[in-house]
């Protein structure tokens, strides 16, 4: 399969001219303005960053308390984990898996299978490379949804604040857990699924 | 198609390279605020410490559940029982601020709703649940093993005043914070009580708050003011109390024998003896003792240790030993009473009796001699009749004959006169036979005879007098009908109003008063004609008399 690349041509993004344009080409469109590159030369160490940064945040954002509640007369500080333990003993098996996949398998999930991306990208690896385009769109839907505790959270803090009988506050996982998320969503973005192509040809 | 040289070139953008691109800044910061983060909260555990309790009642692993003034200061990890099953063992994880907090004579007990006679403590834990407290020691040293104690202690160390150790061998109803009073104010509390390490009498420390502390001084002495006080004894009845509250609940006072006497400052700590009641505390404390024995001849039945010993009124001691004996020679039963005299308490005439003893070379016994020679006899009394109190009273008997005094062993020998019970129970015994004396025998068969002679002459009036009575009041009863029907009679004829006594006394009226009429029309015509006397009448109409 030949690639526009190959044929040493390349389009805007923009505005869809078609440039002649050498391998590794880095510059603007002369129509519209819009940067023109082949490849982008720091989009995998820019991921590689974000990816660190989130790993680093999701070690607190697990460790702390995610939320302290008050519910008279018992005073509870949950982390993640501890969350879903109580709702599992409490009943709410249903809730503890859902809050078990969002908040911990679907960020957990994301750093490792990008971290497989740049690493099989870097290496110019040819395995798969369908299916590795396809963990990439899958990463890039399912990559907000674990925003979830935070909105249960930030949710139940405004809702729930009825004095000494019950109130909901936040910990302080809540920052480093959203960091995570958000790092996690800019560095799928500023990965370029076209590299995985790259060993491939 | 176009050839691909027709195809514009985009521009070339000059790079600033070999610079690191300026995302890596976020990585950097994100480890420094995570690491940050995570370490801080690694630094806030605190050390974990490891209770032994009696019970685990209210105490539930994960609960923010140990407070020190009410400040929650960690949290219970977890709650187990000890190996051999005895005791539960709480881990508690302190917070990092809270690390001091296990000092290694600091206190810890679990906090519940106690009711006690002298007051509700730990209500708030009836909503809340039971929680962990904890007493900070003084000491730097830290433990990570600690006992706790099962009620929360009397005091704590964050209040301010000063202990105070007291001694005493019976501790009433006192117990752990108890209260101590001094002018009948609370000012303090009990804050230990146990038996003392040798076993004999209790070792009770009391802690006395600023600024009363002050008040306690080397002079300073202490009572059980616990209950009523309720003293009968030869004085009567007796009956004093600090508050309402000490009657249930008991409490301790403290005050100064004399007021004038303040004394210095106590230090921490200073050892005192917890008297009895308030009486003893403050008498004097009697330097001066002479053991005195005395042997009675007679039952002594009510007395026993603690009997009063009194001369001229005045309680100068009181019996310590009670020991019955036999005379073999004379074949009787005695008792010898033995008993501490405190010749201090006689004031200045013990005074004056020992200047004499000095003056006249004399020991005390030889002083004593004097005084028996002079008839001082011990004798037992009854002090109060109706509660039976029993005394030993030291009198004078002037007929007495002189008996040497013995003061063998260390002990005075008084001797004994026969009296007191005795005395009374002769007089009442006499009283007995005087009633006994009384011919009631006698006195029943007059009574007897009275009784019969007065029968008869009922028997007399029944049979003789009453049947002429009887005819007696038949003929009034007739004479009164005769009276009722001439009386009937008497009214018909006179009193009804057309009786014919009536009728004929009304005619005589009217004929009256006709002649009256006629009279007075005489008279107005002779006034009016006197001539007419001589004359006779005119030809004129007739006079016209007013009627």
């Amino acid at each position: 399969m030949t690639r526009a690349v190959d044929l040493g041509v390349i389009a805007c993004e923009g505005c869809e001219l078609v440039m002649q344009a050498p391998r590794d080409v880095d510059g603007r469109c002369p129509r519209c303005g819009e940067t023109v590159r082949s490849r982008n030369p720091r989009g995998a160490s820019r991921t590689w960053a974000l990816l660190i940064a989130a790993a680093a945040l999701y070690v607190p954002a697990n460790m702390l308390t995610m939320m302290h509640t008050e519910q008279f007369p018992l005073r509870r500080s949950d982390t993640i984990l501890s969350g879903i333990e109580f709702l599992w003993s409490e009943g709410s098996w249903e809730l503890a898996m859902l809050v078990f996949v969002a908040s911990i398998c679907v960020p957990l999930v994301k750093l490792l299978a990008l971290g497989l991306l740049l690493v099989t990208s870097h290496r110019g690896s040819t395995w798969r490379p369908r299916a590795r385009t396809k963990l990439y769109r899958v990463l890039e839907v399912i990559g907000h949804w674990s925003m979830l505790d935070v909105f249960v959270v930030t949710l139940l803090t405004a809702v729930v604040q009825l004095g000494r009988f019950a109130s909901v506050e936040p910990g302080p996982a809540v920052l480093p857990f959203a960091g995570v998320v958000v790092l996690t969503m800019l560095a799928s973005a500023s990965f370029d699924p076209r590299t995985i192509w790259d060993g491939a040809a | 198609m176009s050839e691909l040289g027709d195809l514009p070139v985009p521009e070339v953008r000059r790079h600033k390279r070999g610079r690191p691109s300026a995302v890596w800044i976020v990585p950097i910061l994100a480890i420094v605020a995570g690491g940050g983060l995570a370490i801080r909260t690694y630094l806030r555990a605190g050390p974990t410490i490891h209770i032994t309790f009696d019970t685990a009642d209210g105490l539930e692993a994960g609960k923010r559940d140990v407070r020190y003034k009410n400040v929650p200061v960690g949290k219970v990890d977890s709650v187990e029982l000890t190996d051999d099953n005895q005791h539960i063992v709480a881990t508690v994880k302190l917070d990092r601020g809270a690390a001091s907090l296990a000092a290694s004579d600091s206190k810890f007990w679990v906090e519940r709703p106690r009711v006690g006679i002298g007051g509700v403590t730990g209500l708030s834990t009836l909503i809340s649940g039971a929680y962990i407290g904890v007493d900070v020691g003084a000491s730097t040293d830290t433990a990570k093993e600690f006992t706790g104690l099962e009620k929360p202690p009397g005091v704590t160390r964050d209040e301010h005043g000063r202990r105070f150790q007291l001694v005493t061998s019976d501790a009433g109803s006192l117990a752990v914070r108890s209260p101590v009073y001094l002018h009948r104010q609370q000012v303090g509390s009990i804050s230990e009580l146990e038996l003392a390490p040798d076993g004999h009498g209790i070792a009770i420390e009391v802690f006395i708050d600023d600024p009363y502390a002050k008040d306690v001084t080397d002079r300073t002495v202490f009572w059980n003011a616990s209950g009523l006080d309720v003293t009968l004894d030869a004085t009567g009845l007796r009956l004093e109390t600090q508050s309402l509250a000490t009657v249930v609940a008991g409490g301790i006072a403290f005050g100064l024998r004399d007021p004038a006497e303040p004394g210095a400052l106590a230090a921490e700590n200073t050892k005192f003896t917890l008297f009895e009641d308030r009486g003893h505390a403050l008498a004097r404390p009697d330097t001066e003792q002479i053991k005195v024995g005395m042997r009675f001849h007679q039952p002594l039945r009510g007395v026993g240790v603690g009997t009063v010993i009194d001369l001229e009124g005045i309680r100068i001691g009181g019996i310590t030993e009670v020991k019955p004996g036999y005379d073999e020679t004379k074949h009787e039963f005695f008792t010898d009473l033995v008993g501490i005299a405190y010749p201090e308490r006689l004031g200045d005439a013990y005074k004056t009796l020992t200047a004499e003893g000095v003056k006249l070379g004399k020991t005390g016994p030889q002083m004593l001699q004097g005084l028996v020679g002079r008839g001082l006899r011990a004798q037992i009394r009854s002090g109060n009749l109706i509660t039976g109190q029993i005394f030993i009273a030291l009198v004078w008997e002037p007929n007495a004959p002189v008996v040497k005094v013995d003061d063998s062993d260390q002990l005075w020998a008084i001797p004994t006169e026969k009296g007191g019970t005795d005395q009374i129970q002769d007089e009442v015994a006499s009283i007995v036979a005087k009633i006994d004396r009384i011919p009631f025998d006698a006195i029943g068969n007059d009574v007897h005879d009275t009784t019969r002679a007065a029968t008869a002459l009922l028997g007399h009036l029944d049979r003789d007098i009453v049947p002429d009575a009887k005819q007696l009041f038949a003929r009034a009863d007739a004479a009164m009908d005769a009276l009722r029907a001439g009386l009937a009679a008497l009214r018909d004829n006179v009193a009804m109003p057309d009786s014919a006594l009536q009728q004929s006394a009304r005619t005589a009226l009217e004929q009256v008063e006709r002649t009256a009429f006629s009279l007075r029309s005489l008279a107005d015509y002779l006034q009016h004609h006197p001539e007419s006397i001589v004359r006779g009448r005119a030809g004129g109409p007739a006079p016209k008399g007013t009627p």
